[in-house]
């Protein structure tokens, strides 16, 4: 007997294992894509029959893994073909119709189809991008004018210190970002990369980002924005040129304690859509560390 | 095998059974709205401090994809394929030769047009073939505890708390335990419920715990330990303080003196970015946890 709270399971096998370690998991036919229902189901598990072999469930999914490849070009994001090949031929329908000397009927359908076809694929990549597995975010170059920076704010104790240089070293290293902004209270932590202007002290460039959020108005923000195609004229002038996508998280409160801390944390990449659902819920825990800062 | 259980007199606190609502954001809530690449206008703060500055605007298209996931993944198929027999039908009914021929300019536009058709039947395929897997959540069977060491440190407290927050909303994590410097600090989320019937939960022996192979081999490497498919695992005795029906497993070394044990309710539920964060976070306790035992130390 097994008892699942699911309405349906999929037979899966862990590739990890040794096949002499393998037991076959229960699996039935999905029945429904409702809501999850609790039910009592009756299957039956073999682990292994007298004669030691395993039972297995047939391979009923065609194996499509052949078709995958890559063309080795560093730097050449492959799911991006469609769209210029759709763009390639969709250029040469087009040389060919003005080529020819008298388009015939059958000849311009298969043009205007052609077309449209071009335009169709030129449009996969944006559609595959929220798609689960299609697209992964590779982490891009950092841009060649690009100044990195790090600068805290005086009179923090050392442990705010450390949670201030942790959290955004940590933010640099586990998401697509290129600029970290974390501000919490009057306090402040720029690392990264930043348009900052020369010669001028870290006092002075304090100040210059604290007006400039002043600015933008965040201080008022309460729910997060994640803007996946940023333009430099939708959040003022605060971040460096080269920015696509932005994140900012304020800093509330929480159920363990009654005090607030106004603040944010502002994350910014130089790839559209560089962040997912995960590493939104991500930032949003490194933010909630902030909480509880003591002024 | 005996077990310890957390008993109402024994001397630790008594664990208690609440039904543990954790206040903040879930990924599985409302999706943070997107953006645009609209031209928007300057932003504005009202006197009281509200944000009335530019705000993402929804993403339709991107939406309806996320919702239709299984449709988009097949469309390139059914637009190359429908393209690809009309082509095919074009030519044939038009009464042109079935002959490709360079010179015609109806075959060259038909073999280019076939060409992307092609392009996109491949496409979707390949998105079918890179479709993952959906394996649901198993509802761990237990009891919900909430237990911290009596006498650590505020700070460190408060780190832990926090490790717990941001796995339980993160993650698929449904149950957790730190033990540091040959101590239990902190059983977090569901526990295995005591065999005595009287609500309690299955306490973590610290003793038997570093004797077994699993803390042995993740000490010894000093490496994040993944068991993707626990209940394949032989060595799930180890952990009886855990919920029997546990899927997935995190054995985080923190520092050299001590692991987080972090059990999840779905197989395969860990990424590769949450064992990545689950690292970095790692570090960060031992270092607050390293303080704590050496004011103890000191004191």
């Amino acid at each position: 007997m097994a008892t699942t709270t699911s309405s349906s399971v999929v037979c899966s096998i862990n590739p990890i294992l040794p096949a002499s370690q393998i037991n076959p998991l229960f699996s039935f036919a999905p029945t429904t894509t409702g809501p999850l229902q609790r039910r009592l189901l009756t299957v039956s598990v073999r682990a292994q029959d007298s004669d030691g072999q395993l039972s297995q469930q047939p391979q009923q999914q065609l194996n499509l893994s052949v078709l995958r490849f890559t063309l080795g070009i560093p730097g050449l994001d492959e799911s991006y073909l469609p769209r210029w090949i759709g763009v390639g031929f969709g250029l040469l329908v087009l040389l060919n119709h003005f080529l020819s000397s008298n388009p015939t009927s059958p000849q311009i359908r298969s043009e205007i189809l052609g077309f449209c076809l071009a335009a169709f694929s030129a449009m996969l990549p944006y559609l595959g991008r929220f798609l689960e597995g299609v697209s992964s975010v590779n982490r891009l170059l950092l841009p060649e004018e690009s100044k990195q920076i790090f600068i805290l704010s005086e009179n923090l104790s050392t442990a705010q210190r450390e949670d201030l240089a942790w959290a955004s070293y940590a933010l640099l290293r586990n998401t697509n970002t290129m600029s970290v902004l974390i501000a919490v209270k009057d306090f402040l932590c720029i690392r990264g990369c930043w348009d900052t202007p020369e010669k001028v002290s870290k006092a002075a460039i304090i100040d210059q980002f604290k007006d400039q959020i002043q600015q933008a108005g965040f201080r008022g923000l309460t729910e997060t924005l994640y803007f996946p195609r940023y333009t430099e004229t939708q959040v003022g002038k605060i971040l460096p040129k080269g920015v696509l996508s932005v994140v900012i998280h304020p800093i509330g409160s929480t159920s363990y304690s009654s005090e607030s801390t106004e603040g944010l944390v502002l994350v910014a990449s130089n790839s559209n859509y560089a962040y997912s659902d995960k590493d939104i819920a991500w930032i949003k825990s490194v933010a909630n560390k902030f909480q509880l800062m003591a002024p | 095998m005996e077990t310890s259980s957390r008993s109402l007199l024994s001397p630790r606190p008594s664990p208690f059974r609440p039904r543990f609502h954790l206040h903040f954001n879930s990924v599985r809530s409302s999706p943070v709205p997107r953006a645009s690449s609209s031209p928007p206008p300057p932003p504005v703060t009202t006197p009281q401090g509200m944000y009335r500055g530019v705000k993402p605007q929804r993403d339709w298209i991107g939406e309806w994809a996320s919702n239709n996931a299984d449709f988009v993944r097949i469309l390139p198929i059914l637009v190359g394929g429908v393209s690809l027999v009309a082509v095919l039908l074009n030519r044939a009914f038009s009464g042109i030769a079935p002959v490709a021929d360079a010179s015609s300019s109806q075959s060259r536009a038909d073999i280019l047009t076939l060409s992307l058709a092609v392009t996109d039947i491949l496409t979707g395929l390949i998105w079918l073939s890179i479709r993952p897997k959906y394996i649901p959540p198993v509802v761990p069977s237990g009891v919900e505890c909430k237990w911290v060491k009596p006498g650590i440190s505020t700070d460190a407290s408060r780190e832990l708390l926090w490790f717990w927050e941001s796995l339980s909303t993160a993650t698929c994590c449904k149950s957790l335990v730190v033990v540091y410097g040959n101590d239990c600090l902190l059983q977090i989320g569901v526990a295995a419920e005591s065999s005595e019937g009287d609500g309690g939960i299955v306490a973590v022996d610290v003793n038997k715990l570093t004797q077994g192979s699993l803390y042995k081999s993740c000490m010894q490497s000093s490496k994040q330990s993944y068991l993707a498919n626990l209940p394949l695992y032989p060595g799930r005795s180890e952990l009886p303080f855990l919920p029997n029906n546990t899927q997935a497993l995190i054995l985080q070394p923190i520092g050299d003196r001590g692991v987080a044990i972090i059990g999840g309710d779905t197989v395969k539920g860990f990424t590769t970015t949450d064992q990545a964060w689950i690292s970095m976070v790692a570090e960060k306790i031992d270092s607050t946890l390293s303080k704590f035992c050496e004011a103890l130390a000191e004191a």
